[in-house]
């Protein structure tokens, strides 16, 4: 996903000026993916906002001491996120590779029960007990059970933490520690 | 994994002055965590330089309008390219030791299966090494890390001279 541009950046103004516009632009993009990245199809939606989400994690990281305290907050809410939408990312990855790798190993021992059958009017079921790959069925089909229940469970716990934010105010707070100034005891809001 | 060194940052400096400090710490960073990298055995070294990696690219991406945009975007292409390559290694290191994981409390029945995409997963690691290696000759010979710093100075000319 290609990074929204940020007009206005000034390499002779101050750090503080330019990241907080950065991340105004970072934490917008963000929650642009909210409410679509909800549905737990939304693959797409919800691989883009953890690269939003690792893109404003690492402006705050590198720029947050230059803002009020609840950058700090956010920075760990971001890389929060971004670490539960790359688990759900891995397994969005897994499963399809782990579908196609079991189908690799069905079509291998179809093709030996074919070649194993020769001329017989029909297949006999005892054949498949000799079959390359009869113990590898087992595990596979096991393993994307497995994948399938994680990615529902990890996405739940996607919503619950968002909706969590939300409670807690995050885009809000984020936006008025960001006008603040680190060391300047009261900022007038932008 | 190894954490990100701190780097002190005033609101009120100059962006590009923060622009040159940044990336020198980033870019040394990636170079030191580059030794020992193609071994197998400690998939860490791997994590370690991708996330270096990454974080050098975001704060490329951040200081952007500091740099001298045709070596700019040169470096940035090289270090993305370098990202893929450490990228390519370390899913499959990723992917194994989620099997492995996974693997230990599942029934006997179900173990040779999963062994099976190990092996698998293996080849795909050795795969990886070898575009790694490939891409780690490539930014020798092509001077990334010097650019790196070149961009840096070119940030910050005056504590250059200093």
């Amino acid at each position: 996903m290609k990074a929204r541009r940020v007009d206005g950046l000034d390499p002779e103004g101050t750090l503080a000026d330019n990241a907080e516009r950065i991340v105004r632009v970072r934490l917008d993009e963000l929650c642009s993916f909210m409410p679509a990245a909800a549905q737990p199809a939304e693959v797409v939606a919800l691989h883009d906002m953890r690269i939003a989400a690792k893109r404003l994690r690492y402006i705050l990281e590198v720029t947050g001491a230059c803002f009020g305290p609840y950058a700090k907050t956010a920075t760990k809410h971001a890389k929060q996120l971004q670490d539960l939408l790359g688990e759900i990312h891995d397994c969005d990855v897994q499963i399809p590779e782990t579908v196609a790798f079991a189908e690799q190993l069905q079509a291998a021992d179809a093709a030996a029960l074919h070649e194993a059958a020769g001329p017989a009017p029909d297949l006999d079921p005892a054949l498949l007990k000799q079959t390359p790959h009869a113990r590898d069925h087992a595990g596979m089909a096991a393993l994307q059970v497995h994948l399938r229940a994680r990615r529902m469970l990890l996405f739940d716990r996607f919503v619950e933490l968002w909706d969590d934010y939300e409670r807690k105010g995050f885009r809000a707070r984020l936006e008025y520690a960001v006008g603040e100034r680190a060391g300047v005891e009261s900022q007038p809001q932008r | 994994m190894a954490k990100a060194q701190d780097i002190d940052v005033e609101p009120s400096e100059p962006y590009r002055h923060a622009a040159a400090r940044v990336v020198r710490v980033r870019a040394g960073e990636l170079f030191d965590h580059s030794e020992g990298v193609l071994d197998t055995r400690d998939i860490e070294r791997v994590h370690d330089m991708r996330v270096a990696s990454r974080r050098l690219r975001a704060v490329l991406e951040i200081f952007a309008p500091c740099f001298p945009q045709s070596e700019f975007k040169g470096v940035l292409r090289d270090v993305k390219q370098l990202a893929d390559a450490l990228g390519a290694r370390r899913d499959p290191d990723v992917h194994i030791d989620a099997l492995r994981a996974f693997s230990r409390p599942l029934l006997a029945a179900n173990k040779p299966g999963v062994a099976r995409l190990v092996e698998d997963l293996r080849a795909r690691q050795s795969r990886g090494n070898e575009v790694l290696a490939t891409e780690l000759e490539r930014m020798r010979e092509r001077g990334l890390q010097e650019r790196l710093l070149a961009l840096a100075d070119a940030a910050d000319p005056e504590a250059q001279a200093q």
